[in-house]
């Protein structure tokens, strides 16, 4: 097929030739982008067994209520994970653990493992909550930070770390930090998956613009927008009053959150 | 409005509203789906088509998502609305949010229920949403009409709505040994919301999906307590105890018994189907509700 005759998904922007699906995100091709008249847009609603290809292995997501991300991997290929996402495995899929700043990561109640699965075979992950996958084909030279625990999978060619946000959870729960995970592409395409609570929806921040969201809600940004608490003042009458926290998001880039906002133990 | 072409009354909300729209405007259920109605009674209430637009005066608010749904308000100038500070998702930088006075504070931080009520003021976007899967439900209340919602339920409500919040009623006493301890299976406080001057727009969450019914005076029905989502302020409720006939082979069906809400009409009430476990505390019941034994 000719580039012209190309359908651009608007999710991911991947080219394709198939015109109901994209191969890249799954995102149906032949379905209207949903967006609010405030500009938030849906994350597309993945149909039942959506098959989606990275490298040489593909992923098939399964169920809508909560659904479930079962990958089949191609020799010499791999995903990492945390490990209390995966469902179930073949039994010959071999996995190792990624060197992490385990006591580090320990001590602030992040997971301190994250495991990795080799091709070549079959295994599946899901997280035990209603919400959506997000699938997030990660272009050469992109950087992506992801609230902590809210990743399901990353394929091998996305590089890993976490960065702290100092000062939001401190003060919001006592903890220790709001923590996100931060994927990075830099020659090669890669894959994320996410699961978000509840509903999904995204948008595009141009330089300078800012949104507060419930700090609990935000799922995913750019690396290049920038995430800081703020507090509003609230008077009861009674103790003098309290504060209330919001995150506030600068663009420029896209931030994703979820309806059903969710503050782990992890010191959020 | 209604009489023109097109128009009709809403099964879901009654609100008069001219045609041409797939959604009422008024409670944004789809319009264009079949009524359905229980042999029962009951009407289910369509979940809001993604991305429903409600318009509520000059302002408006969109319903967006179908598991965990999202209300996203556009405030016009001098438009606001009130709601407890943990339905808050988002809002745009330039929408003041303010403290709203409370009376009897104490009393509610006593009964755990929500004292930070805050108010937002337009003109800008401010969204909301509960953290539970199920369906925001619209409900527009015209000058006269006013509703009890059990607490916790109350997402957000346009400043044309005033709020109360008043003592339920519906409590039963046990009593075991020397210790005897009162039950408030509804909460000891419900939320009251009405539009006396002129019309305004509540937003409530249900946990699963809502049904609604219209009950006739006098009618009575048996629900199950943490069911229960909201009533018009004519009907009436209180807690009611079965005891079903014990079998005569087993010793271990004697005792048994069964807590029910009495609700009794005249007016609509509606419930939702996830609904907590109704707790028996166990113990001798010694107040406050009716009984019959089969």
């Amino acid at each position: 097929m000719d580039a012209y005759q190309r359908i651009v998904c608007k999710w991911c922007n991947g080219q394709n030739t198939n015109p109901t699906q994209c191969a890249f995100c799954g995102a149906p091709l032949d379905a209207q982008n949903v967006v609010s008249e405030s500009g938030w847009r849906e994350a597309p609603r993945l149909r039942d067994m959506t098959q989606i290809r990275f490298d040489n292995s593909t992923c098939q997501v399964e169920g809508e209520i909560v659904p479930v991300v079962e990958c089949s991997l191609a020799p010499n290929e791999w995903v990492y994970f945390e490990h209390h996402c995966m469902l179930w495995k073949a039994d010959h899929v071999p996995l190792t653990v990624m060197n992490l700043q385990g006591p580090k990561r320990s001590f602030f109640r992040m997971p301190h493992i994250v495991t990795i699965a080799s091709g070549p075979g079959r295994i599946a992950f899901s997280r035990d909550a209603t919400g959506e996958v997000v699938v997030l084909p990660l272009h050469p030279g992109m950087e992506m930070d992801v609230r902590e625990h809210a990743f399901l999978l990353a394929s091998g060619r996305v590089s890993y770390s976490y960065v702290r946000i100092k000062g939001l959870a401190n003060i919001l729960h006592g903890g220790s930090g709001m923590w996100l995970d931060r994927f990075v592409t830099s020659q090669a395409p890669g894959l994320l998956v996410l699961h978000g609570y509840g509903n999904v929806f995204e948008r595009m921040l141009a330089p300078g613009e800012s949104i507060q969201v419930e700090p609990g809600s935000m799922l995913y940004k750019d690396a290049s927008v920038s995430l800081a608490a703020e507090a509003i003042k609230l008077s009861t009458g009674i103790f003098g009053g309290t504060s209330m926290y919001l995150a506030r998001l600068t663009g420029p880039g896209r931030v994703g959150i979820q309806s059903m906002y969710h503050h782990h133990e992890s010191g959020e | 409005m209604a009489g023109g072409p097109g128009a009709y009354v809403c099964p879901y909300c009654r609100s008069s509203v001219a045609g041409g729209s797939r959604s009422c405007p008024a409670c944004g259920a789809p319009v264009d789906v079949s009524l359905k109605v229980t042999e029962s009674g009951w009407i289910e209430l369509p979940a809001a088509r993604d991305m429903a637009r409600i318009q509520c005066g000059r302002s408006s608010v969109q319903i967006e998502g179908t598991m965990v749904p999202v209300a996203d308000f556009a405030l016009a100038q001098g438009d606001g609305v009130y709601f407890p500070h943990h339905e808050l998702l988002w809002k745009e930088p330039g929408v003041t949010v303010t403290q709203r006075g409370m009376k009897g504070a104490w009393k509610r931080i006593m009964a755990g229920l929500p004292v930070h009520m805050l108010d937002a003021a337009g003109p800008g976007r401010i969204a909301f949403s509960r953290d539970a899967a199920g369906e925001t439900l619209a409900i527009p209340l015209h000058p006269g009409v006013s509703v009890d919602v059990r607490e916790h339920i109350f997402m957000v409500a346009t400043q044309a709505v005033t709020f109360d919040w008043f003592e339920s009623g519906v409590w039963f006493t046990t009593r075991e040994g020397d210790d005897t301890e009162t039950h408030y299976p509804v909460g000891v406080f419900m939320d009251r919301f009405a539009a006396p001057a002129q019309p305004g727009l509540l937003l409530i969450h249900a946990h699963g999906n809502a049904f609604v019914r219209q009950l006739a005076p006098g009618e009575r029905l048996l629900a199950k307590a943490s069911a229960f989502l909201y009533k018009e302020s004519t009907v009436s409720m209180h807690m009611h105890v079965e005891h079903p006939r014990p079998s005569s082979s087993s010793i271990w069906t004697w005792g048994e018994r069964y807590l029910w809400l009495v609700l009794r009409g005249p007016g609509r009430v509606a419930i939702q189907s996830a609904f907590g476990h109704t707790h028996d505390p166990g113990g001798r019941i010694t107040g406050g509700v009716t009984e019959h034994r089969w």
